[in-house]
């Protein structure tokens, strides 16, 4: 097989796992795993926004390809994360041809897994565990759960409107405040804390902090700086969102 | 128990958000209430909040690594969502209420406690991660010889 056509798919593999939140030594690890599983060696770069590689066959180490992709967009999706590393895994043991590995990726990169009905249900019981966990009563936790499905919506249509993940978790949690705030004062016996805290649970960027932390034990210094920020700027939009409702509370009440 | 419920609830449920394959989502939960059990009797003993969330993220590391090792998965898909009810969100939402309130020594201690928790976690995810990264490596080198 050409270099060139391994380097593909070798990419492909790796843009699918670092579009759906993978770490950056997975997916040097995987680029590395493929070539290597069809005799070429290889060096790679991983960037949360962009992955280099180049390659060569191993007789001939004077023509070289290199290839760059710039990644654009980030979601989080574990399942794609594991389906690419069993195909990592299963290429090693028996090599595809160029037509069936890409076949195979390109099932993997559009197949949806949980349909968005169950997607939406979950975010609705996410909020509703963590409101009654939170020392809410079970009036708080269905109050949350509406509000925190009715913010999944919002930030699903936001996704596809293709606004700034920024903007999107500041407006979800300042929309999640004011409802909440609402609620909370025609309601008497409704408390507040527990369903806010309830309600914006599902905006809290764990997955961006838990990689930062991962890839600077790796070494990847560069990717883990930028997770972190990423996720210190996610957290201040939320924060400042939920503040604002709160403010506008304060001086309506 | 109710507790144990809610937090295997409140880490199915982030699963299915994420996208996990079915029959990992089980475990993922448990994985989350284990880790909220471990966080709950720390701090009952010791009275203190980031030592609680530090054990709580140790248990869970240790307990996703070796899930992942069981069940030939990447840990990533056990970590994300069992961390979910340990994450400090109820003093992060106090700090910005204690600043809406122009109560500034408050919220500088909330906001502490925050940073805190969220240093624990990731020092406890560090340690055990360390850990077994030493133990994967080292039993690929000898396999290798």
């Amino acid at each position: 097989m050409e270099v060139r056509e391994v380097l593909n798919i070798a990419i492909l593999s790796g843009e699918i796992l670092l579009t759906s939140g993978s770490e950056i030594y997975r997916v040097e690890d995987t680029i590395d795993r493929i070539c290597w599983a069809y005799d070429i060696k290889c060096e790679s770069f991983v960037t949360p926004s962009g992955i280099f590689v180049s390659g060569w066959a191993l007789n001939n180490a004077n023509e070289s390809v290199s290839l760059i992709k710039r990644i654009r967009n980030r979601t989080i999706n574990l399942h794609n994360i594991e389906m690419i590393n069993t195909f990592s895994r299963n290429l090693q043991n028996k090599t595809m041809p160029y037509d069936e590995a890409m076949k195979i990726l390109k099932s993997i990169e559009i197949a949806p897994y949980f349909s968005f009905i169950k997607r939406l249900l979950a975010a609705g019981v996410t909020a509703f565990a963590y409101a009654v966990l939170f020392k809410g009563t079970f009036i708080d936790g269905a109050f949350a759960a509406a509000i925190s499905m009715f913010i999944y919506l919002v930030l699903e249509k936001m996704k596809k409107a293709d606004f700034s993940q920024y903007f999107r978790n500041f407006l979800c949690s300042f929309i999640a405040g004011l409802i909440s705030v609402c609620a909370a004062k025609f309601i008497d016996f409704l408390n507040i804390n527990p369903i806010i805290v309830g309600s914006i649970m599902i905006l809290v960027p764990g997955l961006a902090i838990t990689n930062g932390i991962r890839d600077a034990l790796h070494g990847d210094i560069l990717s883990s700086q930028s997770r972190v920020v990423e996720a210190l700027i996610i957290v201040t939009s939320i924060g400042v969102g939920m503040g604002l409702a709160l403010l506008l509370m304060k001086i309506w009440m | 128990m109710k507790e144990f419920v809610l937090a295997f609830l409140g880490s199915y449920c982030p699963a299915i958000l994420f996208n996990i394959e079915r029959k990992n989502l089980v475990w993922a939960g448990l994985c989350g209430a284990i880790g909220w059990a471990a966080y709950k009797s720390t701090q009952m003993l010791t009275q203190s909040e980031i030592f609680a969330v530090f054990i709580a993220a140790i248990v869970i590391s240790m307990l996703s690594e070796i899930m992942a090792k069981v069940f030939k998965t990447p840990s990533t898909v056990f970590y994300i969502p069992s961390l979910f009810p340990i994450v400090p969100g109820i003093s992060a939402y106090n700090t910005v209420l204690y600043i809406i309130d122009k109560k500034i020594a408050e919220a500088a201690y909330k906001g502490l406690e925050t940073l805190g928790s969220a240093g624990a976690i990731a020092f406890g995810i560090l340690v055990i991660s360390t850990i077994f990264r030493y133990i994967n490596t080292h039993n690929i080198n000898s396999k290798g010889q």
